[in-house]
């Protein structure tokens, strides 16, 4: 079958038809144009961030101090270590008595001396790792640690000393849970 | 010569209209052909926007719980430590600066520019040599009857409060005693000394 022709008149017809159609200005785009707004946002995001000074914390738990005395010892056998810092160096006991230096046997003298480069916080850590290392069996499971130390000791030095005390090298648990001692 | 009649113009017969099927089908085709694809003029940044609100509201919470308590300045450094955990919030929250002594935002005692024998005499109970400082001793125990009544209320043992104490790493181990003996003897029983992540010893 012939194709049929379309007349002139159909022609435009069809031709203005099918013109597409024009979207009216407040039909143009159905969402706001929010880039300046982001813009703003990623700068002043980048200002707060930069600026505020973010800081880690951590909360070391500790217990109230106990006054020294001459209270009856215990029934059964502690460590009872006792770490006091003084402005030479760390003073070690245990078994109610001092460690000499060198960390193996009992006598008098600073355990841990102060070094060229102030205290000795590995010597104490490897020190407390030797003593609950020689100790017997039945108190080598304790974790307790009494500190103490001089009046004008700062606190950092304190922090720094349980730090010390608190794992071996190895991460093992050494004597993790500290209480402070007041000297009479 | 030729003899030419007059010219002759010819009239092209009227073109007849193609039918209304044929019409429509090609209304259909021209239509087809010239419509224009639809242009992306924006991005569609809606879920990337809820995404980042989240990602803000995460991070300024996580920020504040780090840092907001906590204002450093010439007259407060915390000590570093090695400790990774997560820093306590639970407890009284007892401030020792270089200048002064702060429970619950509310300056309690003055420090002496000396410390290192704990604060004025004036301020303890019995004498220079003694523990208690008075001032901390009355405003931690309003905290503490307030906590005990909050613990009972909310079945946790009423027996004893906690307290979280943020002190300059300076501060004399003298000073430091004071404050937590004094804090012991109000039925504190439990101290989270407040330090900064991350430094080694």
């Amino acid at each position: 079958m012939a194709e049929e022709t379309l007349s002139a008149a159909q022609r435009g017809k069809i031709r203005r038809l099918s013109q597409p159609r024009e979207l009216a200005a407040d039909e143009e785009g159905g969402e706001l144009n929010i880039v300046p707004f982001l813009d703003i946002i990623m700068n002043v995001l980048m200002f707060v961030l930069a600026t505020v000074a973010v800081t880690f914390t951590a909360t070391i738990d500790s217990f109230p101090p106990k006054r020294g005395g001459r209270g009856g010892g215990p029934t059964t056998p502690t460590l009872g270590l006792t770490v006091i810092v003084v402005p030479e160096g760390f003073s070690v006991k245990a078994h109610g008595g001092s460690i000499a230096p060198g960390c193996h046997d009992t006598g008098s003298g600073i355990t841990i001396p102060k070094t060229s480069n102030g205290f000795d916080y590995a010597g104490l850590k490897q020190c407390v790792a030797t003593v609950k290392k020689e100790s017997p069996e039945e108190v080598q499971g304790e974790t307790s640690v009494t500190l103490s130390a001089n009046p004008n000791i700062p606190y950092q030095i304190v922090i720094s000393a349980i730090d010390a005390v608190r794992k071996d090298d190895q991460g093992n648990d050494l004597f993790p849970d500290v209480q402070f001692g007041v000297s009479r | 010569m030729s003899e030419q009649g007059p010219t002759e113009f010819k009239v092209a017969p009227p073109q007849k209209a193609a039918g209304m099927a044929t019409y429509k089908r090609m209304l259909r085709q021209e239509i087809k052909r010239r419509a224009i694809e639809p242009e992306i003029n924006f991005l569609n940044i809606t879920a990337m926007m809820d995404m980042m609100t989240i990602i803000l509201v995460f991070l300024l919470k996580t920020m504040s719980q780090s840092t907001a308590s906590i204002p450093q300045s010439t007259d407060l450094t915390i000590p570093n430590s090695v400790l990774t955990t997560e820093a306590s919030q639970e407890g009284l929250t007892v401030l020792i600066s270089k200048s002064h002594i702060v429970v619950d935002d509310n300056v309690v005692c003055p420090l002496p520019a000396d410390a290192s024998h704990g604060v004025e005499a004036r301020y303890k109970k019995s004498g220079p040599n003694d523990l208690e400082i008075v001032p901390l001793e009355n405003a931690a125990h309003a905290w503490r009857e307030r906590d005990r009544q909050f613990r009972a209320a909310s079945g946790k043992d009423p027996s004893s409060s906690e307290a979280i104490i943020i002190a300059d790493g300076s501060t004399p181990y003298r000073m430091l005693v004071e404050v937590l003996f004094t804090l012991g003897a109000t039925e504190f029983a439990k101290f989270h000394l407040m330090v900064m992540q991350g430094a080694k010893p």
